[in-house]
């Protein structure tokens, strides 16, 4: 079976930094992957490229059966086509919930599928209503995004993002904007749609959070990968000496 | 030693009907204009912030000579430069004269150009105040350019834009007057010609005066509404 997201020696520098130095990485159906490593280790470029929100100067990346390699950090007028359709495979959740504020929350949720993939508008509603009940959101729907806590905007950004039927889902730190009392929710929230089976890339800070959810675990150290593997291994018997101060440090820090 | 009001009255010494009648021409001709203003301000600002080099300068250039030459200046050369050369054109190709073009069509265009310089700059600011991560995820969700611009640009950079343009428009109305170099009747080339054949001149550049009060407090007041109905949602704690 052939992974729902690959990357091939993925390499992005701005400037003189060089962010991203030859990632390769793949995440199967159904599993879910959490990108860890302290900042400015490329854990954010890495999944920005995914759907070409930065766009790589080398290296390749795959979703489903679209396929793309772009070269000199741009993309043409062509290769912008399928990343269009790449991203339509793929649910993307900001850490700053990025909601349309000009829009109800029904109405960002119904947005893509709407107005992107064109399906029937009566058959949408019908399942941004069930989306809304799933994260707790029901009785908001007809809500505007700022009258809403981080929390319930958040919940709102994960449905708009299941509302598109993806593939994948990519969360960049979901809850690092967010007062410490409304992360739970927004974690409840991500650990359900894991218990489901969903396919998700999550770059995160909240280790415990990590270790529970992912089916793998990739630290990040400078733009390489320094150590993958199951939760257990990376946070419990981590071999790269690096991977085991950070984590330490972590683990410390919240204790 | 009041004036006769009647003067301003529909009977038959009145004034009431032309002034009525240039009052409309006035609002005909600012209407034109700032429409003509904020097409063409759309086209300079997305010039101005697009990729291409060559056209943020000349955008840029045109910016800057509308906004810094006179207003009339602008009237006159188009419309007195405008007849000169469609004389000339004219009686290239044979035609006898006199040649002459419509003060409405030269006052219109004109206002316009000078309108849209100012417009595009508040077209410029509102798109620039759309918070980037909008367009990120309008992106992400894998809109097209023109459908990121259509469905979240847009009606986000409008709300920003409406106060701006609401004073454009208001320039606008008052620039209009500028127009009665060219013969054209509006408000204000009707209240000189009524001021000079009755000496009422007090009288009826007052009138002129709230004629043009008139129309820019009702105007001012549609602009608010419309801000108003834009906004909702978008202030938090605003029911």
């Amino acid at each position: 079976m052939q992974p729902a997201i690959s990357v091939k020696n993925l390499r992005k520098r701005f400037g003189d930094n060089e962010v991203l130095r030859g990632i390769d990485m793949a995440a199967q159906d159904g599993e879910v992957i959490t990108l860890i490593g302290a900042s400015g280790s490329g854990k954010s470029t890495l999944l920005r490229s995914i759907p070409f929100l930065e766009i790589p100067d080398s290296g390749s990346i795959t979703v489903g059966d679209d396929h793309l390699a772009p070269t000199g950090g741009h993309l043409s007028r062509r290769e912008e086509v399928v990343a269009r359709r790449m991203r339509g495979h793929l649910g993307f959740v900001f850490q700053g919930f990025n909601l349309w504020p000009h829009r109800t929350v029904l109405e960002n949720v119904i947005e893509a599928p709407i107005h992107v993939q064109k399906r029937p508008r009566a058959e949408c509603i019908e399942e941004a209503v069930a989306l809304l009940d799933k994260v707790g959101l029901s009785e908001k729907r007809d809500a505007w995004p700022a009258h809403l806590s981080g929390g319930q905007q958040q919940r709102v950004a994960i449905a708009r993002a299941l509302a598109q039927r993806p593939r994948a889902i990519l969360f960049d730190e979901p809850t690092s904007a967010l007062d410490p009392e409304l992360v739970g929710e927004v974690l409840k929230v991500i650990r359900a749609l894991a218990e489901d089976g969903r396919t998700m890339v999550i770059v995160t800070h909240e280790m415990g959070f990590a270790r529970e959810v992912s089916s793998r675990t990739i630290f990040l150290n400078q733009g390489i990968i320094e150590e993958e593997g199951t939760p257990d291994q990376v946070f419990g018997n981590p071999v790269s000496d690096r991977c085991r101060a950070f984590v330490s440090g972590h683990f410390d820090r919240n204790r | 030693m009041w004036a006769d009001l009647d003067l301003l009255g529909f009977g038959p010494d009145g004034w009431g009907q032309v002034l009525l009648h240039a009052a409309v021409m006035s609002l005909l001709v600012s209407l034109a204009a700032f429409a003509f203003g904020i097409v063409l301000g759309t086209l300079v600002a997305w010039a101005r912030t697009g990729r291409s080099r060559l056209l943020r300068s000349l955008a840029g250039l045109y910016t800057a000579v509308m906004r810094g030459v006179p207003d009339i200046l602008v009237i006159y050369l188009f419309y007195f430069g405008g007849r000169q050369l469609v004389t000339a054109v004219g009686t290239a190709l044979g035609f006898a004269g006199p040649f002459d073009i419509s003060g409405f069509l030269a006052g219109m265009l004109a206002i316009g150009l000078i309108s849209a310089a100012y417009q595009a700059e508040v077209l410029r600011g509102a798109y620039q105040a759309v918070p980037s991560g909008t367009i990120e995820a309008g992106r992400v969700v894998g809109m097209t350019r023109f459908t990121l611009f259509r469905r979240v640009i847009v009606p986000q950079a409008m709300v920003t834009a409406i106060p701006g343009l609401g004073n454009q428009w208001q320039s606008v109305v008052k620039e209009s007057a500028l127009v009665s170099v060219t013969g054209m009747v509006e408000i204000m080339r009707q209240v000189t010609v009524a001021a000079g054949s009755t000496q009422e001149h007090f009288l009826f550049y007052a009138a002129g005066a709230v004629l043009y009060l008139i129309i820019t407090t009702i105007s001012g007041q549609v602009f608010r509404i419309i801000e108003h109905r834009g906004l909702r949602g978008q202030l938090a704690g605003e029911r």
